[in-house]
């Protein structure tokens, strides 16, 4: 079970505006012909943001015990990064192009 | 203690070891799912990643009213999340109609949502995007990423409603407590958490 210490609804209300808030964000920053990885970069920034304020407050992880978080949190980590092992071969096919 | 009685002891708890995570197992279990899931969310992402860095040329094929759909879809979304919330404080405070009353909003909202996003892949459709095919002549790939990405999502969504709708009968009959609420909400918001990744990488990255 969480703790007593969980946030007052009108709180969560606030973090859902303010979640709302970074998706505008995001739609601005689409729009202002970034380069393409200067944009991707931002936006998975941003993504990630909003994904640990709804991990933290939404899924409660905040009010649980820290193992839970520490549990969870390493292993998925762990997961996704190693699938970062993928671009190399991705970029390979990149510079084979003979226009880029 | 013979046998029988060890047995006894332990469906009434007396020998069971507190859980170290200090939540029920149906919701330890749930976090089990979500870890999961996120990985194989993680997997597509990355598979379209890799696809759309190889692809020579890739489609972009949404304008504006695209975004504005999405955007949408993420309101309604995030405002189901918050619908979710108020469901289980309800249900926390045991009063089964606000409860049935929130998580009604909340499948409403889902639903809401399921319709947007179908439209948009009507849309699609109608201007010839299809698994393995892009009328623009690019890259094949977009649709089959597109369409497999957000159609997963759109499973979760659709089988999120099904399942607040058990949860709903099953609260109001008595059957079901508040943690089984709690953890159908944990479902309701990863989905939400899903979508914040989907939207940016799906949408924003492929506007024109």
């Amino acid at each position: 079970m969480s703790s007593n210490r969980e946030l007052a609804m009108s709180s969560y209300v606030g973090i859902g505006v303010g979640l709302m808030v970074i998706v505008g964000i995001e739609v601005v920053l689409t729009y202002q012909h970034l380069p393409t990885r200067t944009l991707l970069f931002s936006l998975l920034t941003l993504a990630c943001l909003e994904g640990f304020v709804a991990v933290m407050y939404l899924m409660h992880v905040k009010y649980e015990k820290p193992i839970l978080f520490w549990t969870i949190f390493p292993a998925t980590l762990f997961v996704l990064v190693f699938l970062c092992y993928l671009w190399p071969d991705a970029f390979r096919m990149y510079n084979m192009r003979l226009l880029k | 203690m013979d046998q029988s009685g060890l047995a006894v002891a332990a469906e009434h708890g007396v020998l069971m070891e507190v859980s170290p995570y200090g939540i029920e197992k149906k919701k330890l279990g749930m976090w089990v799912f979500i870890v999961s899931d996120a990985c194989t969310f993680g997997a597509f992402l990355f598979a379209y990643g890799y696809m759309r860095v190889g692809a020579p040329v890739w489609g972009t094929p949404f304008g504006f009213s695209s975004i504005l759909n999405g955007m949408v879809m993420t309101a309604v979304l995030l405002s189901s999340s918050l619908t979710m919330l108020a469901a289980v404080r309800a249900a926390q405070a045991g009063t089964k109609a606000s409860t049935n009353k929130w998580l009604g909003i909340t499948m409403l909202l889902g639903t809401i949502f399921a319709a947007l996003h179908l439209r948009e892949w009507f849309k699609l459709i109608g201007e010839g995007w299809r698994l393995f095919y892009n009328p623009t002549g690019g890259a094949a790939q977009f649709g089959a990423t597109f369409f497999s990405v957000t159609g997963l999502h759109l499973t979760h969504v659709v089988s999120g409603v099904i399942a607040l709708a058990f949860v709903a009968r099953g609260f109001y009959q008595g059957r079901y407590d508040e943690s089984h609420v709690e953890t159908a909400g944990l479902y309701w918001h990863f989905v939400d958490l899903v979508w914040m990744f989907v939207f940016p990488l799906m949408y924003l990255m492929n506007a024109h």
